[in-house]
């Protein structure tokens, strides 16, 4: 579309600009704030002249905070390799060898996507207590493969399902295997349905708090338990705090950025196509 | 006789044969998925059921477990913890939903007129949402809103407003709001692209018909967005009423119980009263009131998955 110069668009354009700088700021503000020295942080009239310092920089990897993302990075990653897998077999399960049940497993799958967490938090507790897997990087990786699985497959499987039938036919017919029809076809035009349900499963997974919180606390919490432990009452530490904040959100923001344009299909698990 | 029926016999039996190994192919590919997620969400919750059935406290063993039937459900409908839980879950929920719902739709408006830098304002307009929500409430309950050197508090000194409390004088409403922060793009994102799929050209013959741009809006812009108002909110109300990490980042549940939405109490009644039972018929609860939910828009998981069943 041609911009063109009328007053509407520029005083939509000032709307935006402002609501946009506001709604960022204080985002911005704490990723300043992890560059002040703490007398800085709390200056009141807030001010953008201070010294920038890395002093916190290594204040934060003296709190462990890299044992913390190790942790995060850890449990999330092997849990979205899981449910991609998992997923993926099983979305080409439906697509490949359609039944009449298609739609029930769908149905089912979505119903367990949205279980409320506390639905399933102490039962999962008590056995993960019993078998030796609490305060574990374990815990966490079953249930936040088990959590994606449904997200991968409706993702993949709306992906799946634009692809032209004819293809996989075609593809049997030349005596293809169904796992070859996966490998060469179906991913590699996929790749789309692929990256956005990686970079949704890393990101609920890695800003997870409640399964996080609940099984680990010495051995394997997340940096969101490390995130949440930061009161100002323990002493007030702003610029330290900022800086290890900062260095928790940065990853899923990046990501975010990076599945927006399948971002409304991923999250609406295909209901909406943006 | 035998010459002529053996083929067909033969191709007959080949054709079960590979039936047979379509359905165990499906068979293998579905189970590793279906069985994790059955074992994590639906036996457990069947777990989750019978331990709402217990006595059970975790910390104190000799007490022992007894099975109390549904006394726990019953102390649940005479606690006036579990009423103000229920009732803040349902405020700040319905309220989150509406605010982000507006903002939402206001911000989609903007973003789908051309402006200078539009992609740059909507991969911005997004950000709150996939930041971290323990920390959205750290960054809020300190930078923005502590009473003496929140960034707020300096803005209300300079229009001589005094120092408020915002989360200690009117907790659900300064988590409300922060809320409403971290999830309002998730709301203009979808209605976005509701409005980016409404076809021109109806638009177009509406105006040359000479209907304004409020009568557009009206009939033909609001229409067209309702399956995607509706799944908005669908989506909105099943993740609001799971809202945890703020809550206990900002308020712990607080001052008193005035900010504890029911996984806050859940949580609390679980792990440091330790009392499993109760927390569980609390848990159960929180299910039901989903299940509820998504009754409610049927229709609209129905048609995800019976478009899906017509196509598959």
């Amino acid at each position: 579309m041609k911009l063109k110069f009328r007053p509407g668009t520029v005083l939509a354009s000032l709307v935006a600009y402002i609501v946009t700088i506001l709604i960022v700021f204080p985002i911005f503000w704490m990723m300043v704030t992890g560059f002040k020295d703490e007398v800085s942080a709390y200056q009141m009239p807030p001010g953008f002249t201070f010294t920038p310092t890395l002093d916190n920089l290594s204040q934060a990897f003296q709190s462990g905070i890299l044992t913390y993302l190790y942790h995060s990075a850890a449990s999330v990653g092997v849990a979205t390799v899981v449910a991609l897998v998992f997923g993926v077999l099983a979305a080409f399960a439906l697509i490949a060898y359609p039944r009449p049940s298609n739609g029930s497993v769908l149905f089912w799958l979505i119903s367990t996507r949205f279980m409320p967490a506390v639905g399933v938090l102490i039962p999962l507790y008590v056995i993960f207590q019993h078998i030796h897997l609490l305060d574990s990087l374990w815990a966490l990786i079953i249930v936040y493969s088990a959590i994606n699985i449904p997200l991968v497959v409706w993702i993949m499987y709306s992906f799946f399902k634009d692809i032209p039938r004819d293809l996989l036919e075609a593809g049997r017919v030349d005596g293809a295997s169904d796992r070859q029809i996966l490998m060469r076809i179906f991913l590699p035009i996929s790749v789309p349905g692929l990256a956005v349900s990686a970079l949704l499963s890393v990101i609920f997974s890695w800003n997870e708090f409640l399964f996080a919180v609940t099984f680990t606390y010495t051995d394997a919490p997340t940096v969101a338990v490390f995130v949440s432990s930061y009161t100002t009452s323990e002493g007030l530490f702003w610029a330290r705090m900022s800086m290890a904040i900062s260095l928790a959100i940065v990853v899923p923001i990046l990501l975010g950025w990076a599945a927006q344009r399948q971002l409304i299909r991923g999250l609406t698990l295909g209901a909406v196509k943006g | 006789m035998a010459d002529i029926t053996t083929p067909v016999a033969q191709t007959a039996a080949a054709t079960r044969t590979a039936a047979k190994r379509r359905a165990a192919q499906r068979q293998l590919f579905l189970s590793p998925a279906l069985i994790l997620v059955a074992l994590v969400t639906q036996i457990a919750f069947l777990a989750t059921i019978y331990i709402s059935m217990l006595s059970w406290n975790l910390v104190r063993p000799d007490l022992g477990i007894h099975f109390v039937g549904l006394s726990n459900y019953e102390s649940l409908l005479t606690s006036d913890t579990f009423r103000t839980a229920l009732i803040n879950t349902i405020i700040l929920t319905v309220g989150v939903l509406a605010a982000s719902m507006i903002v939402g739709l206001l911000l989609a408006l903007l973003l789908n007129r051309p402006f200078p830098l539009r992609p740059v304002v909507r991969t911005l307009l997004i950000t709150p949402f996939f930041v971290m929500p323990v920390a959205t409430a750290e960054i809020w309950k300190n930078m923005l809103l502590n009473p003496v050197y929140g960034l707020f508090t300096w803005l209300e000194s300079l229009i001589g407003v005094g120092p408020v409390d915002l989360l200690g004088s009117q907790p659900l409403l300064g988590v409300g709001i922060m809320l409403t922060w971290e999830w309002f793009p998730f709301f203009m994102l979808i209605l976005l692209g509701g409005l980016q799929s409404l076809p021109e050209d109806l638009v177009e013959a509406a105006r040359i018909d000479g209907a304004g741009p409020l009568a557009i809006f009206r009939y033909i812009t609001l229409p067209h967005l309702q399956r995607y108002v509706a799944v908005a909110t669908l989506f909105g109300l099943i993740f609001l009423l799971q809202v945890f990490g703020e809550i206990v980042v900002s308020t712990e549940g607080g001052p008193g119980i005035a900010s504890t939405n029911l996984p806050f109490l859940i949580y609390r009644t679980a792990f440091s009263d330790w009392e499993v039972g109760t927390a569980a018929a609390l848990g159960v609860t929180a299910v039901l009131i989903t299940i509820i939910i998504a009754t409610g828009f049927n229709r609209i998981l129905l048609r995800m998955t019976g478009y899906a069943e017509v196509e598959g």
